[in-house]
């Protein structure tokens, strides 16, 4: 198991492909940790990636500073991993906590990336953001990891996901309460309290940008993508349908095939952002469809309904 | 060597040996937090933050009760000399480059609080097959959970204004008592068949 070091601290990570590959670097969320990537390791090496997984300060394996952690050590953590992939294109993607440390790299060491995708992000907290970041975070001092993973199982994962493991939810939790300490995570929420929106410096961010954002994600809904897409030059927002903050875990291979996609049209020239707003398939593989014009984007994706 | 406790016997209970090396730890060291917090508590409330301190000194002691109510003890030939070790790693340290003595105390008793209560996880030892209904196995629970709401007054502290012009001592200070702690906590349990990761 390899280690970086900053300063003090050790940084665990995982690299897999072909060394010589264009790489993907991919950031986890809050209550993460690197092995929750394992089928984007797989399907991104079959073709033909070179995939960098790690945990965060703070998270699963990496040291876990006592009382401080600082985002800017994220990204300096970030940034000895991306030293580490040589000098072939970089791909950097993260989800929600992990796409917000992906945004301060792309900020600030942009030159160094092909293309960025943020995932379920943000650039600023909005008011129920900001709240619901508040009450996740009581809800950790006052019940721990449990309760905290309770809170956001329902929040962030379709009905569909959840209904047939409702009866072995304390299996689903187990690892990450295991390697998550309530200290640790407590750290990294406290790291936004001295939080400044990133909204203004959004358009330095010169590469390729594909923004992720789930049709339902509650947590981070479509106007806080919209923020990333209106400020981020070279953009496109993409919607995943039916798909919830945590689309990462519950879409893999749709999520992941749309990772490779993005990836191998920037490499091709093909990849065009315009800003513009597409609607992602329901499978991987499908095409993409633009979001219908004369339709508000902010809302739900426009569809044909059903009858019973 | 495993990351959990076991072999479970056929109730799925914590083998004695494991059990009465684990209990005697926490003893050790929540009893040297009950005696501190003692020591460091007036017999007539003058703050309100002395309220927490009260209810601190009151959790710690029910962690030690319950132990030894809880835990099936066997002999452990290791534990004399473990326990020497251990206490002198509890004596009351001041933390350095803070020049006000009461404060420098008050941050060394809060770094050894935040150490304990933080690093030390009892119940992320016990493997899912752990018997819910069996007494060492509930205690171990209910000390990790209470250990994370008792935290939170030294985070509090650490974190305050009276210790931010110190910052860098105190989050040093920290580190050493989270390494030092968690050495002994991975040595007392190598020694009966458990191994967790621990920083090098």
């Amino acid at each position: 198991m390899p280690f970086l070091s900053h300063g003090s601290y050790r940084i665990r990570y995982e690299l897999d492909g072909p060394a010589n590959a264009p790489a993907y670097v991919l950031v986890n969320g809050l209550t993460q940790y690197a092995e929750l990537w394992a089928a984007y390791r797989e399907a991104l090496v079959a073709r033909q990636f070179r995939v960098a997984t790690f945990d965060l300060l703070g998270q699963g394996t990496s040291d876990k500073p006592a009382l401080f952690i600082n985002q800017d050590d994220q990204v300096t953590a970030l940034d000895l991993l991306i030293g580490e992939l040589g000098d072939g294109p970089v791909f950097l993607s993260g989800i929600s906590f992990g796409g917000l440390i992906a945004l301060r790299y792309a900020i600030t060491h942009g030159k160094r990336l092909s293309g960025l995708v943020p995932m379920s992000c943000f650039a600023e907290l909005s008011p129920q953001l900001l709240l619901l970041g508040n009450a996740m975070r009581t809800g950790l001092i006052l019940g721990g990891t449990s309760y905290l993973q309770d809170l956001l199982l329902p929040m962030n994962l379709s009905d569909q996901w959840l209904k047939p493991l409702l009866d072995k939810l304390d299996s689903v939790k187990r690892q990450g309460w295991l390697v998550n300490d309530v200290y640790a995570l407590q750290n990294l929420m406290e790291s936004f309290l001295d939080f400044k929106p990133l909204t203004s410096q959004l358009a330095s961010i010169g590469v390729p940008t594909m923004i992720l954002n789930g049709e339902f994600d509650f947590l981070t809904p479509r106007a806080l993508h919209e923020t990333l897409r209106i400020h981020i030059p070279n953009s496109s927002l993409v919607i995943i349908p039916r798909a919830y903050h945590a689309f990462t875990l519950e879409k893999p291979a749709l999520a992941a095939d749309l990772l490779a996609r993005f990836a191998e049209d920037v490499i091709a020239g093909r990849w065009q952002g315009n800003k513009a707003v597409w609607i992602a398939p329901e499978e991987a593989g499908g095409a993409l469809a633009p979001f219908p014009a004369g339709y508000d984007h902010l809302r739900a994706i426009p569809a044909q309904g059903t009858n019973p | 060597m495993s990351e959990f406790f076991g072999p479970l016997d056929s109730e799925c209970r914590v083998p004695p040996p494991q059990q009465t090396r684990v209990a005697a730890f926490l003893i050790s060291a929540h009893g040297a937090l009950a005696r501190q917090f003692a020591f460091a508590l007036p017999m007539k409330l003058e703050s309100a933050w002395q309220t927490e301190l009260n209810a601190q000194y009151h959790r710690e002691v029910e962690i030690v009760s319950v132990l030894l109510r809880a835990t099936t003890w066997v002999p452990d030939l290791a534990l004399g000399y473990m326990a020497v070790s251990w206490e002198m790693v509890w004596f009351p340290t001041p933390a350095e480059a803070i020049p006000d003595r009461t404060l420098a105390m008050g941050a060394g008793l809060a770094t050894l609080a935040h150490a304990v209560h933080a690093s030390i996880r009892p119940a992320a030892l016990l493997p899912v097959e752990a018997n819910a209904d069996d007494p060492f196995v509930m205690a171990l629970r209910r000390i990790e959970f209470e250990s994370g709401r008792l935290m939170q007054a030294q985070i509090l502290f650490l974190k305050g204004p009276e210790l931010a012009p110190f910052r860098n001592a105190v989050s040093a200070a920290l580190e050493r008592r989270h390494a030092q702690i968690g050495k002994l906590w991975a040595d007392a349990l190598e020694g009966v068949g458990i191994t967790i990761p621990r920083a090098e």
